[in-house]
């Protein structure tokens, strides 16, 4: 592909007018909670500049994060790979193989040098001498530090990449590590979620190629615009929590009357995602909608917490040694009474732990 | 196969209540829309400035967003755009709001914004487009532009 092209060029090749690219904007803004005026800027903006490097790389993963990505409704994978990107390595797409993928890749690094855009979905695994995943006789580690080198801004795609995910988990057999365990010297942005939302993914990168800035963060390094507020703050059943009504079995009267499902294990009061606003496909529901309490995939260690189908309050314990989670442990305590007096305690474990995030 | 193509049925009945104790009248995320729509319009009285609310941004229920739809009403205006999918731009009866339905070539609902302006601003031709289209009729018609034309290259 010819990543010197501007964008606006490219949209004329692809018979894709300046009104649909604006309208392509507009929606791109609003799905990043981003004020909708700035889809025209955006849209003017991006037709002007060229379509920037963006290098792909799996590494320790089940191509979840990747298939997610791939569901993208706003935009669609096809609109960022054709109109704004120029998606020059990604070995699950990619047509080449062997040689001519890992020369694509290489080409891409030095053409592009300190500019292109490294997404990495997967942890790494640094046991066996890194051999628990390899490819072209190179292991996961020595492919991300040499593509790390010349990337201008690293998105760590999913929970695997950003905080180590399941290979992370107890015993993790792999030693993996997330990308940040790894890259100490660039900007990483993570993205996480297992899988992220689609539209997560694509926004935070269109985000990144409009403004060419790292967007604001939160202390785990995800983008506030999507992640800045709790699953349960957004949560459509929140009334219910306030009012203290709880379903307390998955088929009872108050789960077939969309009652809070907190009782049934749901994170929702310490996720922070954006699961409640934009949803899954297309905005059809998000898991809590379908009667299913928030695992609180998109928090570090989310697999090594105990049950997803006990309260919060038994379920917010960290591995051994971490430390941040311990002040939620004394919420935990007060939380394992009973009903509302549950929810309360909850709430003001998210509520403690949006304050530290406001001090920060 | 896109995931489009899969059927799915949303169920009427999902588990999706209205709020516990809801009091008659307009709901509070009505009325404040209103007021932002009454401010925005005032800004565009006095300093021709056009704003864009996000509908989906807002935490409105289905009765909140039933009760909009009411107080806004119906204008005599309805434009459609096809562009990468069909717009649906919708005058309401206040003057100068519009209610914007984006939609993809799918048809799924891309974006949803209430439009402060005389008139959407994306209908609007660009100035660049109507410089290459002018160059192209040029080029078609074999004449040439006037001096001091900004279309290049005609002829």
């Amino acid at each position: 592909m010819n990543s010197r092209a501007t964008v606006g060029e490219m949209l004329r090749q692809h018979g894709v007018s300046r009104r649909g690219f604006v309208k392509f904007c507009t929606a791109t803004v609003t799905a990043m909670a981003l004020p909708p005026w700035l889809g025209a800027a955006m849209a003017e903006q991006l037709s002007k500049g060229p379509r920037p490097s963006v290098i792909y790389l799996s590494f320790q993963e089940c191509t979840g994060c990747f298939e997610s990505f791939m569901r993208s409704f706003s935009p669609t994978i096809e609109h960022l790979i054709f109109d704004v990107i120029s998606l020059d390595y990604d070995d699950t797409l990619m047509a080449a193989s062997g040689d001519a993928s890992e020369s694509a890749m290489a080409t891409a690094m030095k053409d592009n040098f300190g500019n292109y855009i490294l997404i990495v979905d997967g942890s790494i695994p640094t046991g066996a001498s890194g051999a628990c995943c390899t490819a072209g006789g190179r292991s996961a580690e020595a492919t991300l530090r040499e593509a790390a080198k010349g990337a201008r801004v690293i998105l760590a795609v999913g929970t695997c990449s950003a905080f180590g995910g399941i290979p992370f988990a107890n015993p993790n057999p792999t030693h993996a590590w997330p990308v940040s365990g790894i890259v100490g010297d660039k900007p990483i942005v993570n993205v996480s979620g297992c899988p992220p939302i689609p539209e997560v993914i694509t926004g935070t990168l269109l985000q990144f190629v409009t403004t060419g800035q790292i967007p604001d963060l939160d202390e785990y390094r995800r983008p506030k615009a999507f992640f800045g507020n709790s699953i349960h703050d957004r949560c459509y059943r929140r009334p219910f929590f306030d009012a203290g009504q709880f379903a307390k079995t998955f088929d009872d009267e108050g789960a077939r009357n969309g009652w809070c499902l907190y009782e049934l294990g749901c994170k929702g009061p310490t996720t922070y995602n954006a699961c409640a606003t934009l949803k899954w496909n297309g905005g059809t529901s998000f898991p809590i909608e379908s009667g299913h309490g928030c695992l609180g995939c998109s928090e570090p260690n989310f697999w090594d917490k105990g049950s997803f189908y006990e309260a919060q309050s038994t379920a917010m314990w960290g591995r051994e040694g971490e430390s941040q989670r311990k002040p939620l442990a004394e919420f935990a305590g007060a939380a394992i009474a009973a009903g509302a007096v549950l929810g309360v305690a909850s709430a003001g474990a998210g509520r403690l732990r949006q304050h530290e995030r406001e001090k920060k | 196969m896109r995931l489009t193509d899969i059927a799915v049925r949303v169920e009427d009945g999902a588990p999706i209540a209205a709020a516990p104790e809801r009091n008659g009248g307009l709901g509070g995320g009505v009325t404040a829309i209103l007021a932002e729509i009454a401010a925005g319009l005032e800004r565009l009285t006095i300093a021709g400035n056009t704003a864009l609310i996000d509908l989906r941004s807002l935490p409105l229920s289905p009765d909140d967003r039933e009760e909009l739809r009411l107080a806004l009403g119906h204008g005599e205006v309805t434009a459609t755009l096809e562009a990468q999918g069909i717009s649906t731009l919708r005058e309401t009866a206040v003057a100068g709001v519009w209610w914007t339905e984006h939609r993809d070539q799918e048809g799924a609902l891309t974006a949803e914004l209430l439009d402060i302006a005389l008139t959407p601003p994306i209908l609007a031709a660009h100035p660049s487009d109507v410089v290459m289209a002018a160059a192209a009729l040029r080029r078609r018609l074999g004449t040439t532009s006037p001096p001091g034309s900004p279309v290049k290259g005609a002829a």
